[in-house]
């Protein structure tokens, strides 16, 4: 078996120089002034930044490239971190007001994704940014998906704000196949194309979709795509498990639920399918995750048999928010999802099935029971009675309708060839 | 009898054809006499454990009713295998509308299963059994009147089959050994009645295979018979779980659902029978086998409430793993 996990191309590929960071012409130019003014020692009137814009449009790599071209040491607390008052004191104050220690020229102090600072659990979270905003010696570099949120009008009063926009198409396909090309994929043009559309600017988004679909290939076709004959709902897919099982809060992996058209009943198949891939080794996250699954089906299952429709956003949320919720789980790992099993064994094994349920029905007339029962409670006795006297086993089959041929294909039985029921008396009865 | 052959299962072979030569059950079948007699019958509603005998009181009274002509006069349907209510009704719809042969005034329909039709399904069978009580009278057999919604209840007599007793269900595994010519053991038989659990169908079913295994039935045929009826993957499948490899514990399980075809509570079933058994070959002490028992049976519950055997399932597993850990009490959350 393959090894799943490898390391994100997206980190892999992560832009080394400001130059390498693709889009965004005007804010690159803004950023990189606003930080030039710094480093020439005239810190600029506003002495943070807040880059906003939608999710995987090169936010956090700008700043990552900048560090490492202009050689400054990078401070980061991103979301994954408890970002209370007192984790950020310790972190980042300290960090915010003294020189670097690594000999570099300065640093950049970056907060991450400050919209998703959750006002109840990081207590004064916003108010110790505010503080370290106000002593820092170096820049300090916020980002966010949403600066319009309400909790963050103060931070938005002391910060240059500088827009992002999603990455164009064009541009999208050009990083994809750069990609490919060093990864040696080849990757037939309309394929890129399809991921870069579906990506709707996700530069992120789209890079995973391309790791989904190529990693560890050598040629990846349109055919390839289309062959699965669900292609833009597959490539969604990818993207909507993967934000649900690596949510660093509730609350983004409840956000898928806002996509138009989304399938639950896809999702929770996909769900069932990628938990332990996503989560092992950690056997409470695993435990934990099927935990709400296991709930939100006996609600969808309500929905059904009652049209309890009133229960379908409890399902939703403990399908969603309430996976994530999981305890214990590991550290982010690029995985590589798998279309669910039984919707592949459902179809792969129809002919097998339905062979055998019109040998189940068959038996299932004579003895009085259903095809299940039969299927059950009948067949495994006869297979052994076939297999250890296939005399007797002909005549029963033979009295039930069943040729004995038939049977013993569909159920995979080999007979003996030795003669069993010739040393046993037996006395008809 | 229509059949050109008599039929090789011994559960066929050997199931009674008259009211009076069934085991036990004795009240249930005086008054089902009395209804013979009467040629008339109520709407009967038969619930009771598998394998005691409702089906079989429902053919006896057939053929009591009807004698040679009983099938012509006989609609049999198994609510688990007619798909959706429209079926049933159309189908019992066609056999109504004709009247009965002979001089019983209505022809007869058995429902086996009942209980695994929905709520709805039962409601439109409430309007056809209204629709067509002139003509025929329906037996439902159940395994649980609970599951059986109350205006149909109200209009069946209810009758409740008990578990055989042990007497009488050995000296009917007796009585079929000996006609078979197949030497069962006392050891042999007590193994039998403990694996079947009271479901004389699976006792049965147990004898034959336990024969063809071997001319004498002792106490280790049974076992082997049983053990290899029951899939291998069953255990191991609660061992890998316990162990902790999910991953693996779910192929296992996947082959059991897929490939065997059996369903959720099948399966459960089937690991309770493991994990209680004292040949299981599962080390556990009392405290986790507890637990699992315990567990198995919210899983179990979960299953019949819920919409996707897989995932309850997968769900059992994931648990597994926490009481091989000793993390039970974690889970609960």
């Amino acid at each position: 078996m393959l090894a799943r996990a490898e390391i994100p191309w997206t980190e892999k590929y992560r832009p080394k120089t400001i130059d390498d960071v693709v889009g965004n012409p005007e804010a690159k130019k803004a950023f990189v002034a606003w930080l030039n003014a710094w480093l020439a020692g005239r810190p600029p009137e506003k002495k943070a930044v807040l880059l906003y814009g939608p999710p995987g449009c090169g936010k956090t790599s700008l700043v990552h490239a900048a560090a490492k071209q202009l050689g400054l040491e990078l401070v980061e607390a991103n979301a994954s971190d408890v970002r209370t008052s007192e984790a950020l004191k310790r972190r980042v104050l300290r960090a915010a007001t003294e020189a670097s220690l690594s000999g570099a020229r300065g640093k950049i102090i970056l907060l991450d994704e400050v919209d998703g600072i959750n006002p109840r659990e990081d207590a004064g979270g916003l108010d110790t940014i505010l503080e370290i905003i106000r002593v820092s010696r170096h820049p300090v570099v916020l980002t966010a998906n949403d600066p319009w949120d309400p909790r963050l009008r103060e931070l938005r009063s002391v910060c240059e704000l500088i827009e992002f926009r999603r990455v164009g198409v064009r541009e999208t396909v050009k990083v994809l196949s750069d990609i490919c090309r060093k990864e040696g994929v080849e990757c037939d043009p309309s394929v890129l194309k399809a991921i870069a559309e579906n990506s709707e600017g996700d530069l992120r988004a789209a890079i995973n979709d391309l790791q989904s679909i190529a990693a560890g290939r050598q040629a990846v076709g349109l055919e390839d795509l289309e062959i699965l004959g669900y292609r833009a709902k597959q490539l969604n897919m990818f993207e909507v498990v993967r934000q649900v099982l690596t949510a660093k809060r509730p609350e983004t992996a409840r956000a898928v639920l806002s996509m138009p058209s989304l399938d639950y009943e896809m999702l929770i198949q996909w769900l069932n399918e990628n938990i332990p891939y996503q989560y092992s080794p950690s056997a409470v996250a695993i435990a934990d995750a099927y935990e709400a699954l296991s709930k939100a089906d006996i609600m969808l299952a309500r929905i059904k048999k009652e049209q309890a429709w009133t229960l379908l956003p409890y399902a939703l949320d403990l399908m969603t928010a309430g996976v994530a919720a999981a305890r214990e789980k590991p550290p982010f790992k690029f995985v590589k999802y798998s279309f669910p099993f039984k919707l592949r064994a459902l179809s792969s094994a129809k002919e097998i099935r339905e062979e055998r349920l019109r040998i189940a029905r068959a038996i299932a007339r004579a003895c009085h029971v259903s095809s299940k029962k039969a299927l059950t409670e009948v067949i495994p006795y006869l297979k052994l009675v076939y297999e250890n006297d296939p005399q007797r086993g002909e005549r029963i089959l033979e009295s039930v309708g069943v040729p004995a041929e038939a049977f013993a294909k569909a159920f995979d039985l080999t007979v003996a060839k030795r003669p069993p029921a010739v040393t046993r008396a037996r006395r008809r009865a | 009898m229509s059949e050109t052959l008599a039929i090789e299962l011994w559960t066929e072979k050997y199931r009674p054809r008259k009211l009076d030569d069934m085991v036990d059950q004795k009240e249930i079948v005086e008054r089902l006499k009395e209804f013979v007699k009467d040629k008339n019958i109520p709407h009967l509603l038969f619930v009771g454990p598998p394998g005691t005998g409702k089906t079989t009181a429902a053919l006896c009274l057939a053929y009591e009713l009807y004698g040679e002509t009983w099938r012509d006069n006989t609609l049999e349907l198994n609510a688990s295998d007619e798909r959706g209510i429209d079926v049933i009704r159309t189908r019992i719809k066609e056999y109504a509308r004709t009247v009965p042969l002979g001089e019983v005034p209505f022809k007869l329909i058995i429902l086996d299963e009942a209980d695994n039709m929905t709520g709805d399904a039962q409601q439109a069978l409430r309007r056809t059994m209204e629709l067509f009580s002139r003509t025929a009278r329906f037996i439902l057999i159940a395994n649980y009147a609970s599951k059986i919604i109350e205006p149909i209840q109200s209009r069946c007599a209810i009758f409740r089959f008990q578990p055989i007793p042990k007497q009488d269900f050995i000296g009917r595994l007796k009585y079929i050994a000996e006609r078979e010519g197949v030497s069962l053991t006392d050891d042999g038989l007590e193994a039998i009645w403990e694996e079947s659990m009271g479901d004389m169908r699976k006792a049965i079913n147990t004898l034959q295979a336990a024969a063809a295994l071997g001319s004498k039935v002792d106490a280790d045929t049974v076992y082997r018979a049983v053990g290899k009826v029951t899939p291998s993957e069953v255990r191991e499948m609660i061992k890998l779980a316990l162990a902790g490899d999910f991953l693996a514990a779910r192929e296992r399980l996947r082959t059991l659902l897929y490939t065997y075809g059996l369903s959720g509570v099948d399966i459960v079933k089937l690991v309770y029978r493991e994990v209680t058994s004292a040949r299981g070959g599962l080390e556990l002490d009392d405290k986790r086998r507890l637990e699992l028992i315990e567990l198995l049976g919210e899983v179990n519950f979960r299953l019949v409430e819920g919409a996707d055997d897989e995932i309850q399932l997968n769900t059992m597993l994931a648990k597994l793993a926490l009481v091989g850990k000793g993390l039970a009490n974690v889970s609960a959350r």
